[in-house]
């Protein structure tokens, strides 16, 4: 696993640069660990300090530090995605496997239930989930909700994959060999999706992060738990941009650049690593 | 061969007939792609299946190993094994225990035989380990041996199917059907795409081990240069019936049915260059197949009677039978 992973960052400048800015984006993640007070406290610092020392990326007319404050949204926002990628990743593969293995009257029901999601406009629904729910929509249960609105385009991708497994001769040998229908899915499906379902995972997470920003900034969110979205629409409030506190909107933007940048560039390089008959060629024949 | 024809048959195979019947928008439509079969394989022999496509082969081959998925169905007859009498009315649970252990198949030869994200010896794991009741450890030392049995490096575990050669994929493929030393093997064009050297050596192997775990065989490919290696009996089956059945050797010597005799006398031999005629026409639909005797609108020795009447299955002479009544009279 080191080893190949060693391998990749050596020959593939697509997985270097994203594994990069990933890993620089968790580092500082992670350091909202260390915050020295509460990153929503406010006029905790002087007002509207530009970047430098000790504040390197300025403060916010709000006495608010925006490294610290930068951390912890930034945080929040990949465990967000996160988990609205694993959530939906789970509905669409067992959705997807079972749909295009067991075909028939099964696909049809389900395959009609996902196409209802398919078509379903999400911006307006989740405005509107907004609007229903206020106060109650925590950063969780909108992970929730746009993980339930999210799987459906895999699960079709899923699905499509599967109906072509199904008719493969392993799959008739496990079946000939005993195997039962959850056996035949999870060790011999699930297996050969994994890096469909891996490029998805990392595509997806951009998809909600990108979702939640765009709700946040139009306040349709819970702006008062940090989140790279909440700081633009904090700061479009406070109208930094008129003021010239131009920082306060350039880090959330730059941030949210290098982990869009970064998990496109990771599924890509990644996704041809997974795949075995790929992989043996990127790597020169090298098994 | 003679001697043991006595003995219990591993397999019967009774008046089989199976159907895709499927209904579509009020259309009701059969194919009777298997229709009256009888035939008995003894044990330790090599019983070889020739026909062109669309004979009924492969539905055949399901049937016998009760692997329906409608729309096929049994219509009549019954399948028997030495080991499992009436397989056609087991439950699925008992038939699991059965595969691999005692009835067992040799896939046919293509890229897909294996998922080309698991490495064989996950292969082997997946599909023989439930059915050996041994720990782990044993299991593994018991595959490497019987990878040596057919020519392979236990280093071929560690591979991903397309590592291998398309004979080393075939080759592991036998090794997958026999490890649980199987009363029966049904080998579905074991050979069909490779070329002849590693077909031979294949065929080779596949008779060796036959010998060496006394199974018996029922060897299933168009190819009848595959069937005069291997084989110990032939059928012939033409439009989802058999229609001559002997001992391989006295089958290509002297071929009773009409159409048997063509297909022998199509296949070319050394020093002889005389080009060979084909026959007219093409092998019917089993959709809708023609009556009476199934061969008659091609056959050259066609009676009035051929067109009505379908020829039973007659023993000719010892061991060798023929549905014509150009020839039973």
């Amino acid at each position: 696993m080191f080893k190949a992973l060693r391998d990749l960052l050596k020959t593939n400048l697509e997985f270097a640069i994203g594994a990069a800015l990933i890993s620089t984006i968790l580092v500082i993640a992670l350091l909202s660990f260390f915050s020295p007070y509460p990153p929503m406290d406010m006029y905790v610092t002087q007002l509207d300090l530009p970047p430098g020392w000790p504040h390197i990326f300025g403060t916010t007319s709000r006495g608010q530090d925006m490294f610290w404050l930068l951390s912890e949204a930034i945080r929040n926002t990949l465990v967000f995605g996160l988990c609205v990628a694993i959530l939906s990743r789970v509905m669409a593969l067992v959705v997807g496997l079972v749909s295009g293995y067991l075909g028939g009257r099964v696909d049809r029901v389900l395959m009609s239930i996902n196409d209802t999601f398919i078509v379903i406009p999400l911006l307006p629904i989740l405005v509107l989930f907004y609007f229903v729910l206020r106060d109650k929509l925590t950063m969780g249960w909108l992970a929730v909700i746009m993980a339930l609105l999210g799987w459906a385009y895999d699960a079709r991708l899923i699905r499509s994959i599967a109906i072509s497994l199904r008719t493969r001769e392993f799959t008739r040998t496990s079946v000939f060999s005993g195997m039962s229908t959850r056996e035949i899915l999870q060790r011999e499906h699930l297996p050969y999706v994994l890096p469909v379902v891996f490029s998805t995972t990392l595509n997806n997470i951009n998809w909600s992060i990108g979702l939640e920003v765009t709700l946040a900034v139009l306040g349709f969110t819970d702006i008062n738990s940090p989140s790279i979205g909440g700081m633009i629409y904090w700061a479009n409030q406070h109208t930094a941009m008129v003021a010239g506190i131009w920082w306060w909107i350039a880090f959330p933007v730059l941030f949210l650049m290098m982990v869009f940048i970064g998990l496109y560039l990771l599924a890509v390089s990644m996704n041809e690593y997974i795949d075995p008959r790929s992989r043996l060629s990127r790597m020169g024949g090298a098994s | 061969m003679n001697d043991s024809a006595s003995a219990a048959p591993v397999l019967s195979v009774k008046g089989l007939k199976a159907y895709y019947r499927t209904t579509y928008f009020g259309v009701n439509r059969e194919v009777k792609a298997v229709d009256g079969v009888d035939f008995e394989v003894q044990r330790n022999e090599i019983y070889g299946l020739a026909g062109e496509s669309s004979s009924g082969k492969t539905t055949l081959i399901k049937t016998i190993a009760a692997a329906l998925k409608p729309p096929l169905e049994i219509v009549a007859g019954r399948v028997d094994f030495s080991f499992a009498p009436n397989i056609l009315r087991m439950k699925s649970d008992d038939l699991d225990s059965l595969r691999w252990r005692h009835l067992s198949y040799i896939v046919q030869g293509s890229m897909s035989v294996f998922n080309p994200v698991r490495r064989i010896r996950q292969a082997f794991v997946d599909f023989a380990f439930r059915h050996i009741n041994k720990p782990r450890a044993e299991f593994d030392k018991l595959v490497d041996a019987h990878l040596a049995r057919v020519k392979l490096e236990p280093s071929v575990l560690n591979a991903y199917p397309h590592e291998l050669s398309g004979g080393m994929r075939q080759r592991v493929t036998i090794a997958l059907a026999t490890i649980c030393r199987p009363d029966f093997i049904i080998a579905d064009e074991p050979t069909t795409a490779l070329d002849v050297i590693v077909q031979k050596n294949v065929l080779d192997m596949i008779r060796e081990i036959q010998r060496e775990i006394g199974s018996s065989v029922l060897l299933v490919t168009h190819d009848l240069g595959v069937h005069a290696h291997l084989a110990d009996r032939l059928g012939i089956m033409y439009a989802g019936r058999i229609v001559e059945e002997a001992p391989t050797e006295d089958l290509f010597r002297n071929p009773l049915h009409p159409y048997t005799a063509h297909l022998v006398s199509s296949l070319p031999r050394i020093g002889d260059a005389a080009p060979r005629k084909g026959l007219e026409g093409s092998p019917p639909s089993l959709a809708a197949p023609p009556e009476g005797c199934r061969f008659h609108p091609r056959c050259p020795l066609a009676m009035a009677r051929c067109r009505t009447e379908v020829p039973p299955l007659i023993t000719v002479k010892p061991g060798h039978r023929a549905a014509c009544f150009a020839i039973t009279r």
